[in-house]
């Protein structure tokens, strides 16, 4: 028996993804490493200083995505929707912003973590049913459900923080 | 130096054919080749010669004779034109005190040479729908499609077309074509009235096919319709059942929303093939050039395969992911679709393993006989006999399944999805549907199919509020998924 790490779903010996949700099963080395985020959360938002828009690229991105850890700032241009997680070797999920070069597997993001997107003036993010969590200053977002951010926000996608800056 | 003819290539069995295979396949190439049938040059020599060897072979006292006068026994010919892989997403079983899955992808291809093989003729017929749903724009749409695809025809091919609505009408009959404008104008002349009687259509189509039915041409019909048929669906699948066993094969083209898919994917399941979608009419014409294509580039016609899983062991699924991907029936034999020379026919098998099944040794969970009908050949090739087994150990074995049947499985995984959401949406459980469409949605977003997640997210919405699920939204997911699968065919340089 294979109980899934997703939805609980128990599944027969061999079975390669889960019958109830379609997450794959049984690959222990490449699942999403579980790490206790409760501690690490509680003090992030005071900490961070709000960020002006970086002017260098505001011309065309509107937004951009601060990583707190390492610093860099990554644009956000070209489209209106980005999924954000982690490309891990031998599996099938691509999302649009592969965190995977910033530490992402040790802060336990998820292959496929969250959506980012933009509708008119307003910018969205929404967990996918991470293993993690998704937080927004500290508070954890129900997954598959829409939340509404604003500029200076700090994301946290497991424990990998990212300030939200909207132009 | 003179060579006595190998009776066994002759009725194309093995040389340890039990006598009830023997008795089987002169029975098959009789019917192939009886003289009363076919009147193409050869075929009367060969069914003489069929007649000869089965006289010999099922005499267990001459075949001995035969068998003592054969050179020491070969494996299967280099000339042989088609070869097969197996493989499995596991190296081993393992002893357990439950039940237990394994995956065994078979890939059957065409030997590869130099010059693509002479394509061969074909024997088709369209079965049109004209009932009243199909009228105007739909109808000509239609109508241009159909006479397209009789200018596609090459002089070689036997060509018919039947209309149906609650009756059915041949419109054109069997036969070469000659005299093609005033072909054109008979499909010009079909009008839509009337409801839609699908037994009506086929068995007149079938009887169409029938009368050129042979070994020399790819024998095959195409269905279009657009509508559901009431009360006559055992019959048509009993037709189908029967199509099957003759060698014609059934494809299914769905017009918009309104046809019934599963039921059409059961009925062209049954002959190895499956059923498209068609959402815009003006894509007619577009998808029948592609079938015809495709029909042009068929090496074998059909693979089926005749097995007796072991005690203890159930085939779940099975599933063709291509030439062209759909589901398959569970038919005995199992049609399993055809070979192109130039794409392999790749199906996968789900096989759930109870703890019974596994004894002291090894464990063989399917034995059976692929047998090939080969397109435009009249002499059969002897089945090819295989086995699925492994080797059973006490530890798992922690070896990654091989990235063929992964790659295939994580999409296969999405089009079962949908599925599953719609027999929840069947059984009335609405929660669970909508889930399993927000995980679909999920998982093709993750594998950046960015559009049609959006159109599952809004067909889950649909359902929370509306409590149904739209009938574009349903058979949009349903190909797209399907189409998937069959983007990452590849094929034989």
């Amino acid at each position: 028996m294979i109980t899934c790490l997703n939805c609980r779903h128990k599944n027969p010996a061999g079975a390669i993804f889960c019958a109830e949700c379609g997450a794959q099963l049984n690959a222990a080395e490449i699942i999403t490493q579980s790490i206790r985020t409760d501690k690490a959360l509680e003090s992030v938002s005071q900490n961070v200083r709000k960020l002006d828009f970086p002017k260098a690229i505001s011309d065309n991105a509107w937004g951009s995505l601060h990583l707190i850890d390492t610093g860099q700032i990554l644009p956000l241009v070209e489209r209106n929707e980005f999924t954000l997680g982690r490309i891990s070797e031998g599996q099938p999920i691509m999302p649009d912003l592969d965190l995977s070069p910033y530490q992402a597997y040790a802060s336990g993001v998820s292959r496929l973590h969250a959506l980012l997107k933009r509708d008119g003036k307003r910018v969205i993010l929404m967990d996918l049913g991470s293993s993690n969590g998704t937080y927004v200053n500290g508070k954890r977002l129900t997954a598959n459900v829409e939340r509404l951010l604003s500029h200076g926000d700090v994301v946290s996608l497991g424990k990998f923080k990212i300030q939200v800056l909207i132009k | 130096m003179l060579r006595s003819p190998d009776y066994y290539a002759i009725l194309g069995v093995l040389r340890d054919a039990s006598q009830e295979e023997i008795r089987r396949a002169y029975l098959d190439a009789a019917r192939r080749l009886h003289p009363d049938k076919n009147k193409a040059p050869g075929e009367t020599e060969i069914f003489l010669e069929v007649q000869q060897a089965y006289e010999v072979l099922s005499n267990p006292k001459q075949r001995k004779t035969y068998d003592a006068s054969l050179p020491a026994k070969r494996e299967e010919q280099p000339s042989y034109p088609i070869f097969h892989q197996i493989s499995f997403s596991r190296a081993l079983l393992v002893r357990l005190k439950e039940p237990q899955l394994i995956y065994v992808l078979l890939d059957v291809r065409a030997r590869k040479t130099d010059a693509p093989p002479p394509a061969p003729p074909l024997n088709i017929c369209l079965v049109l729908d004209r009932s009243t749903s199909m009228k105007d724009a739909k109808m000509d749409l239609l109508k241009a499609a159909a006479i397209q695809f009789l200018r596609e025809m090459r002089p070689e091919d036997v060509f018919s077309v039947v209309s149906f609505s609650d009756r059915a009408e041949v419109v054109i009959p069997a036969s070469y074509q000659k005299d093609r404008h005033k072909l054109e104008a008979q499909i010009r002349d079909i009008q839509a009235s009337g409801a839609t009687e699908l037994f009506q259509g086929l068995e007149c189509g079938l009887n169409e096919v029938r009368r050129s039915l042979g070994s020399r041409y790819v024998n095959h019909l195409i269905l279009l319709t657009d509508g559901h048929t009431y009360g006559d669906e055992q019959a048509c699948l009993d037709l189908a059942q029967q199509a099957g066993e003759q060698g014609m094969g059934i494809s299914v083209m769905g017009i918009g929303t309104d046809w019934n898919d599963i039921f059409l994917d059961q009925v062209a399941s049954r002959t190895g093939n499956t059923s498209r979608y068609i959402a815009r009419p003006q894509d007619i014409q577009k998808f029948l050039t592609e079938k015809f294509h495709e029909l042009t580039r068929v090496l074998a016609e059909e693979i089926t395969l005749e097995f007796a899983p072991s005690p203890g062991v159930e085939l779940n699924y099975a599933f063709r992911l291509q030439p062209e991907a759909g589901p398959l029936s569970f038919g005995a034999p199992m049609h399993l679709g055809p070979v192109l020379w130039d794409t392999h026919l790749s199906v996968l098998f789900e096989f759930l393993i109870q703890p019974s099944a596994i004894g002291a040794g090894g464990l063989c969970f399917l034995e059976g006989d692929l047998k090939i009908t080969m397109a435009a050949r009249p002499a059969p090739l002897p089945p090819i006999r295989i086995h699925f087994e492994r080797e059973v150990a006490d530890t798992p074995d922690p070896t990654p399944p091989p990235s063929a049947i992964l790659q295939a499985l994580s999409r296969l995984t999405l089009y079962r999805m949908q599925e599953k959401a719609r027999a929840e949406m069947g059984a009335g459980e609405v929660e669970k549907a909508t889930l399993s469409l927000k995980n679909l949605a999920v998982h093709l977003l993750s594998q950046g199919h960015q559009e049609l997640a959006k159109t599952v997210m809004l067909e889950a919405e649909n359902i929370q509020h509306k409590r149904s699920i739209s009938l574009e939204g349903e058979k949009e997911i349903k190909y797209a998924t399907r189409a998937l699968l069959m983007n990452q065919g590849d094929r034989v340089e």
